[in-house]
Parts: C-alpha cells; structure tokens; sequence
C-alpha cells in the first residue's frame, strides 16, 4: 500500500471521493425533506414555503460539510507533524 | 540437450525487467495530503452532481430555472393578484351597478347617467379589489418565504396584517375588528380550498 503508483493512487482517491460525495447527497436529500417537507401529499408541486427551506437546508448542509472538511485536514495534518516530530526525536530501535 | 542448470542456489523470482520502472514513479501513500485534496482548502472538484437515479431527466438550462423561480417568486404573485383582483373587482362592481344603482333624482335617468354611475363605481370596486388582493398575497408570500413552512397559519397572519392596515384609517378599534375579522375569513377560505 506505501508504494502506489501515482496512478493508483489518483484512481483510489477518485473512486473515494465518489463514494463521499453520493454519500453526501443521499445523507443531505433525506435529512432536508425530513425537516422541509411534511407529509402531507396534496399537491405534487413543492410550495413556495417549502422549496424556500429546501434551499436553506442545501446551502446550510453544503457549508457545515465544508467547514468540517476543512477543520479535519487541517487538525490530521497537525497530528501528522506532531507524530513526525515525536517519532524523529525516538531513538530508532536497533535491528537485532 | 541444455538443461537448465540448477546450481542448488535459492531463487526468490525470476528476475524481473527493470528497465521501464522509472517512467511511473511510485510514491509513499500519503494518507492526509490525499484527504487534503479531497475535503481540504483546495479541493478540486467543488461541484456536486446529483448521481443518476429515478427516471433520468436532462439537466435543467439557468434559463428555464430563471424563468421558474420568476413564476414562483413575491412579486409575481402580487402582480397576479393585483390584476386578477382589478378584473373580479371591475365584474363585481358592474354587476352591483347594474342590480341597485346609486341614482338620485326623480325623472327617468338618462342612458350617459347610467353609463356614468355604473363606470364610477366598477373602478371603484376593482382599486379597492387590486389593493385587497396585491396586499394579502405579497404579505402572504412574505409571511411564506420568512417562515418556510407551508401551513393555514400564514393565511391568517396575513389577513390579520392586511385587515388591520385598512381598519387603521378609522381607529384602533374598527382596526383590531378588520383584523380579526379578515384573518378569520381568510383562514376558511385557504380551508375551504386546500385542506
């Protein structure tokens, strides 16, 4: 696993972030229509009201899983440095 | 014949070409620098398609989403309303005129008397029908969008706005009366037709 080719590892990352973003989707669908949408079926049409909290929801939804994208990498990159730093300043066994 | 000579010494593999090897460098799989592209500050791909599923329709152009959020929108509806409300306001006054007219005098009116009287008041009642109407569906539909939900309630916050604004020009009183009275009589009516 440490010695992809580029290829490999583009290919693995894409099929990853696929998989997060229908993921997403399906997740963010179901919740909105959950608090948008009561179900109450007499109109096949969606109302002002809702396709107003529709859109609230998405761009709410969009912009909580941005911000948290971004707090996670930039708190696994530090980690990554501090384990880096810990793991340099370790004597390094001796192979027997 | 050549037999392959088997000098008793342990062979792991065949050896293996070497030659192409550099052309795709293999690098350490860096497992948060990868994550990083993903969901981090630069990602790359920051439009969602919604994955196929259900009967497939085509993407719909800005356009046609234009045009769909301008049908939908406040200002059109009041629009609407105002106009519609003209036109039943100018039938609903014409047939006022027509079954008790407001004619004073003893001698038989005159046709230009009659035309004029019934003219006065069809504007008359088509204004104060266009204002009713533009105002309670632009506070409804504001009321609507603040909100976000689709309930009986903004029918009747609504009505109560709009029935106090005109109870307003003859008192506190006569204004707490309209509203009341309008919010109730538009609640029935958003009853009547949509529950």
């Amino acid at each position: 696993m440490s010695s992809l080719t580029q290829e490999e590892q583009l290919k693995l990352i894409s099929d990853l972030e696929i998989e997060m973003m229908a993921d997403m989707y399906n997740r963010m669908s179901s919740a909105c229509q959950k608090k948008c949408v009561p179900p109450r079926y007499k109109d096949a049409e969606l109302n002002k009201g809702e396709a107003v909290c529709i859109d609230r929801c998405v761009a709410k939804y969009m912009d909580i899983h941005d911000r948290i994208g971004k707090k996670l990498t930039s708190i696994s990159m530090q980690d990554e440095e501090t384990m880096k730093k810990i793991q340099g300043q370790m004597p390094q066994p001796t192979p027997k | 014949m050549a037999a392959p000579t088997d000098d008793g010494a342990q062979h792991d593999a065949p050896p293996v070409n070497t030659e192409n090897a550099n052309i795709l460098p293999t690098t350490t799989f860096n497992w948060y620098h990868q994550l990083d592209l993903i969901m981090g500050e630069n990602k790359r791909r920051n439009k969602i398609f919604p994955p196929p599923m259900g009967i497939p329709t085509p993407e719909r152009t800005p356009e046609e989403l234009r045009i769909q959020s301008f049908f939908e929108s406040c200002a059109f509806k009041t629009g609407m309303s105002c106009v519609l409300g003209f036109a039943l306001g100018g039938a609903f006054g014409l047939f006022t005129a027509g079954i008790d007219p407001n004619i004073t005098g003893t001698e038989t009116p005159t046709m230009k008397l009659v035309w004029k009287e019934m003219k006065a008041r069809t504007i008359s009642y088509s204004k104060n029908f266009a204002l009713i109407g533009a105002m309670f569906a632009g506070t409804e539909c504001l009321i609507e969008s603040y909100r976000g939900k689709t309930e009986l309630l903004n029918g009747t916050l609504s009505g109560g706005f709009v029935g106090g604004i005109i109870g307003l020009r003859a008192g506190v009183k006569p204004a707490i009366f309209g509203a009341l009275g309008f919010a109730a009589f538009s609640t029935a009516i958003d009853y009547y037709l949509r529950h």
